[in-house]
């Protein structure tokens, strides 16, 4: 992994507020975000984050002995 | 069995007198962070079982037992930790130490007992008078009574620990004070200054009128005393958490504290700065003139410099910290820092949290900008990010090092003690983010009933619908993050003895003590400059009300919300406004 499961958490939680202000944001350049659309966005960048975070440092030997 | 050095084993005496005040803090905390759910779930329709006109004992209960008695009762609990272990003696006499406790223990016995008043027939008394206890509201008399007490007993805790201080500077002359307990005693000094307000406003206004000794108050007068202390509480709860933030984070975070004078210069600056800015919180209040409110709002501008000199001083002892343990890169360290411990997370995020406050808070304190949000819901989702969760949130991950500390038993459950605190900071972002933005349009705070006919909000991004169901959903994870915590501690002090509690200490520097000028510790000088700028800031003002007013006011009864209304008063105020 290339951080800690406990860094993980902890930035899963940080991202909750880029999140919800996020949809703030966009709505002053006139794009409405419906909650649900919110939510899948929330969805999909905690997958890329566990898909990141999960990746191993070197490419392409995930699950290899030496890949820490 | 291993050699232990924690708290408990150091100071035995003093850790059940820390302990007896964290579990009063506790239970206001279970009580009142409950109470927070009925209104939250209230207010926003999705679950009634109280009336309306209740709202009000709920709200203050709330209110009283979370801003007061929940952070007050842990803050004397860390000062007395603070002073004794740095300057590694005990308190000079216990018997007095558990006085000013009982006497704390009492005033919130009475203050609960005649707010609970409001909701239970059998108790004829009533306090709803929300947290601010504003006059035409008028308490019983057991509910200022109560207060004197508790803040009495604070002032004696105080005194407990300059005894501790003056006894230990007549052993080390030379020695410069210890930072954990020049930023304890910084920090009662303001607490003297700025309760002398509300100790003016109770013994000399309130509590006479409540009892029938004098007719009438002067509304405005009251107001002002009780924000000469309201703004500078704020101070007395943040300071506990700074303090945690300079001397336990970058112990945690594996290094040093970036620097001992620029932590002294903030203290003192917020000695000088807590108390006269209160006239702040009222902008909108008539019968102060404009320039007065323009001073209080300088001297509150002034104050974004200390809490932006700690934002540096934190950050950079925790990137050492970070290095030390192999950090590397422009933000890569922060990788390094151990987010595994939920007293390191609790307490950084609760700081992330509080530099949101802090914009909030440069709106509130801006004269023009602060007609937008005065009174709405937004000023509650403010504080719920300063004293909800940089000050809560810091106690709590605190509690999870201090308990094991006083008690001499392992945290039960550390895994669960990090998802506490995350679960906290996700719940607080849904339920502040909703009520800033709610107050942007004008939803009132202060009411169960924030809905009007004939007229419909208009939400800059969704709808009052979702607003409301954040408001719902942040406070029910909130809620249960605090039976978490509560769990956790329950379990933690029936546990049994481990060997394995860290030792007992706190953060050394990288620039320490002896690179302070020594009039950094001249508390004498600081306090005599803090008081010309309260007489500065204060003689005018109240002057002023006193004299277009009066002292006892022109003709004000009380007002109690929930002991009978009377519709002939409801048609009335119907018709003032409905001609």
């Amino acid at each position: 992994m290339r951080i800690s499961p406990g860094a993980l958490l902890v930035v899963i939680a940080v991202l909750v507020p880029f999140v919800v202000e996020f949809r703030t944001a966009l709505s002053w350049f006139g794009v409405e975000l419906s909650v649900l659309e919110s939510v899948a966005l929330a969805g999909v960048l905690v997958l890329g984050l566990l898909v990141w975070a999960m990746w191993p440092q070197n490419g392409g030997e995930m699950g290899s002995a030496d890949s820490n | 069995m291993a050699m232990r050095n924690a708290y408990v084993d150091q100071f035995p005496s003093e850790a059940r007198l820390i302990s007896a005040a964290f579990w009063s803090s506790f239970l206001a905390l279970a009580i009142g962070g409950s109470l927070g759910l009925v209104q939250a779930l209230h207010r926003t329709d999705y679950l009634r079982f109280i009336d309306s006109v209740d709202y009000y004992t709920v709200l203050t209960a709330h209110g009283v037992l979370l801003a007061i008695t929940f952070t007050i009762f842990f803050l004397v609990g860390i000062f007395t930790w603070a002073v004794t272990t740095s300057l590694d003696r005990g308190l000079e006499d216990l018997r007095f130490s558990w006085a000013w406790y009982a006497m704390m223990v009492v005033g919130t016995v009475l203050v609960g007992v005649s707010i609970l008043g409001g909701v239970v027939d059998s108790i004829d008394m009533q306090a709803d008078v929300l947290f601010t206890f504003y006059a035409p509201l008028q308490a019983h008399p057991a509910f200022y009574v109560g207060l004197v007490l508790f803040v009495v007993g604070t002032w004696l805790a105080g005194a407990d620990w300059f005894r501790t201080w003056w006894a230990w500077r007549g052993e080390n002359p030379d020695e410069r004070i210890p930072l954990p307990t020049f930023m304890t005693l910084t920090t009662t000094l303001f607490w003297y200054l700025c309760t002398l307000g509300v100790a003016l406003s109770i013994l000399v206004l309130l509590l006479p009128w409540s009892m029938g000794i004098v007719d009438s108050v002067n509304p405005l007068l009251s107001r002002t005393l009780f924000w000469y202390f309201g703004h500078a509480v704020v101070y007395f709860w943040l300071m506990p958490a700074y303090m945690m933030w300079y001397i336990m984070l970058p112990k945690l975070s594996g290094g040093k504290l970036f620097s001992d004078p620029l932590a002294r210069v903030v203290f003192v600056l917020f000695l000088l700065l807590s108390t006269p800015t209160g006239i702040h919180h009222q902008y909108l209040d008539p019968g102060i003139a404009e320039g007065y409110k323009f001073i209080a709002m300088t001297n509150t501008m002034f104050l974004l410099l200390p809490s932006l000199l700690t934002a540096f001083t934190v950050v950079a002892s925790m990137e050492h910290g970070a290095r030390q343990r192999g950090g590397t890169g422009y933000l890569g360290w922060l990788k390094a820092l151990p987010w595994r411990d939920p007293v390191f997370t609790g307490m950084a995020l609760a700081g992330l949290m509080f530099a949101a406050a802090g914009f909030s808070g440069m709106i509130n304190a801006g004269m023009n900008i602060n007609y937008l949000v005065h009174n709405t819901w937004w000023i509650v989702g403010h504080f719920h990010l300063t004293v909800g969760t940089a000050v809560a949130l810091t106690f709590m991950a605190a509690a999870y090092w201090f308990v094991p500390q006083v008690t001499g038993k392992q945290l039960w459950n550390r895994s669960l003690a990090l998802g506490q605190v995350l679960l906290w900071f996700v719940g607080m972002t849904f339920m502040s983010n909703a009520m800033h933005r709610s107050g942007l349009f004008g939803m009132p705070r202060r009411t169960a009933e924030p809905q009007y006919q004939g007229f419909n909000f208009e939400p800059a991004a969704g709808t009052v619908g979702e607003i409301n169901a954040q408001v719902a959903l942040g406070a029910a994870l909130l809620t249960i993050a605090l039976a978490l915590f509560l769990l956790n501690m329950v379990m933690t002090t029936i546990g049994g003895e481990s060997d394995a509690i860290p030792d007992n200490t706190y953060a050394g520097t990288l620039s320490g003590p002896e690179d302070a000028p020594v009039v950094l510790d001249n508390l004498k000088l600081w306090t005599a400059i803090a008081t010309v700028l309260v007489v500065f800031a204060y003689t005018l003002p109240l002057a002023s009300i006193i004299d277009a007013g009066g002292l006892f006011g022109p003709g004000i009864e009380g007002f109690q919300l929930t002991i009978g209304i009377d519709p002939a008063i409801v048609l009335e105020s119907v018709r003032e406004v409905m001609p």
